[in-house]
């Protein structure tokens, strides 16, 4: 399969071009050197800025949407340890967590000594989003071009179930872990607004509800929240304008004592479900979920273009995914 | 200038969120009809600040301004005319 020359998208990812270098638009137009450093330099300081100005003494500072793979857990202690705020991690746990990620959850979370809430999903609202996503697309092209229907169902539940819960506490941020390059840098820190939000939720609520229905309400904001425009809380990926280096980000994590699971693929540091939706993807889509996310890693210098093929070519685990189709069969069979 | 940031808009639209110039109206919703997500409005930004040098602040990502390629227009041209010159000098600049 072509590829292209500098980073690793593939002749099959959608409205792909190669110059006669063999190498992708995106490539081309990638901004990089003293102007992207001095914009990072930017965020940071202006994040560490508004957190001084919105912290908030009785409470906590900051929701972190924390899955305990490695990026959340580092995300976790760069905030309570470098920028001094107190963060309440919140996990969607969508019943197909690597169990070492719950045991890596439990040890940063005490390490840091960071308050931690865990919405458990019913196995059920996964098994209705899975069985959909074989039949047809859940999303819009553009959204599954940047990672699996399963896996961007979860990101989606987990996205406004973080705003909600936010709102209600009155929580100044919402954290995620985006990696560089997986988010425009402008919009790495930005304050939600509750019109934009509003649009937004919709493009995700309706397909997840025409498949699951009702049980889909209580991760997204209802009309009580969105009258409420002075809580909206900032959205901010401070890995995206932070130092990231993965060897870095391990010694800081496992210093706390996390441990890279074993049983999970290998672009995914906490769900075993990953590898299914993977193949689901690849299945039907022709290219891999991860295509995007790793072009932009190896753009980035953050791996290098060996590491990235390697992560997007490795083998799947034959007995996992059977076990998870298993467990994913609708229950009238 | 209007027609300009028009097809400069489309094109991007096209290219990046992948549909097809008849799959969508200069008035309709995009967010709506699909074509871009929650990441792909923070494209869509970062591409109005970088192609037509406009300045975006938190509170104009709002779907009045954003929500269609009818807005998007409207939004750039009130942003140029705050700044005088920029938006047809950076527009010009690069190749249609």
């Amino acid at each position: 399969m072509k590829r292209c020359r500098q980073c690793t998208l593939p002749e099959t990812y959608p409205g792909i071009t190669f110059d006669t270098q063999g190498v992708c638009q995106f490539c081309r137009t990638y901004g990089e050197g003293e102007s992207i450093r001095q914009r990072r330099a930017t965020l940071r300081e202006r994040f560490a800025q508004l957190l001084a100005t919105e912290r908030r003494p009785n409470g906590y500072d900051c929701l972190v949407a924390y899955s305990g793979g490695k990026d959340s857990s580092y995300l976790l202690a760069l905030l309570a340890r470098e920028y001094g705020a107190r963060p309440l991690a919140l996990t969607l746990d969508n019943g197909f967590l690597s169990p070492q990620a719950l045991v890596n959850m439990d040890r940063v979370t005490q390490s840091l000594g960071v308050d931690h809430l865990i919405i458990k999903v019913p196995v059920e609202i996964m098994r209705q989003i899975y069985a959909r996503s074989q039949r047809q697309p859940l999303f819009a092209a553009k959204t599954l071009q940047r990672g699996s229907a399963i896996c961007m169902a979860c990101i989606g539940l987990v996205k406004f179930l973080a705003l909600r819960c936010a709102i209600e506490r009155q929580i100044p941020f919402v954290a995620f872990g985006w990696s560089p390059g997986q988010v425009p840098l402008s919009g790495t820190l930005i304050k939600s607004q509750p019109a934009m939000i509003r649009a937004m939720q919709r493009a995700t609520f309706e397909p997840l509800y025409a498949v699951v229905g009702e049980a889909v309400r209580p991760y997204f904001l209802e009309e009580r929240h969105f009258r409420a425009a002075d809580r909206f809380p900032y959205l901010v990926g401070p890995l995206a304008f932070s130092p990231y280096r993965e060897d870095r980000i391990m010694a800081s994590i496992e210093s706390l004592g996390w441990k890279r699971p074993t049983d999970t693929d290998a672009n995914s540091s906490n769900c075993l479900l990953n590898s299914l939706a993977n193949r689901v993807h690849k299945r039907q889509f022709h290219f891999h979920p991860y295509e995007f996310e790793i072009a932009g890693l190896v753009r980035e210098g953050i791996l290098s273009r060996e590491e990235g093929l390697a992560r997007l070519t490795a083998g799947e685990d034959a007995q996992l995914i059977h076990r998870l189709e298993e467990r994913l069969r609708p229950s009238t069979d | 200038m209007v027609s300009e940031v028009k097809h400069l808009v489309r094109r991007f639209i096209c290219e990046n969120f992948i549909v097809r110039e008849e799959d969508f109206t200069d008035d309709d919703s995009m967010l709506e009809k699909q074509i871009i997500d929650s990441t792909g409005v923070l494209e869509l930004v970062a591409f109005l600040q970088e192609q037509f040098g406009i300045p975006i602040a938190d509170e104009d990502i709002t779907p009045d301004n954003l929500d269609s390629v009818e807005r998007i227009c409207a939004f750039v041209q009130r942003k140029s005319n705050a700044i005088p010159s920029t938006a047809m000098a950076m527009a010009s600049r690069r190749t249609l």
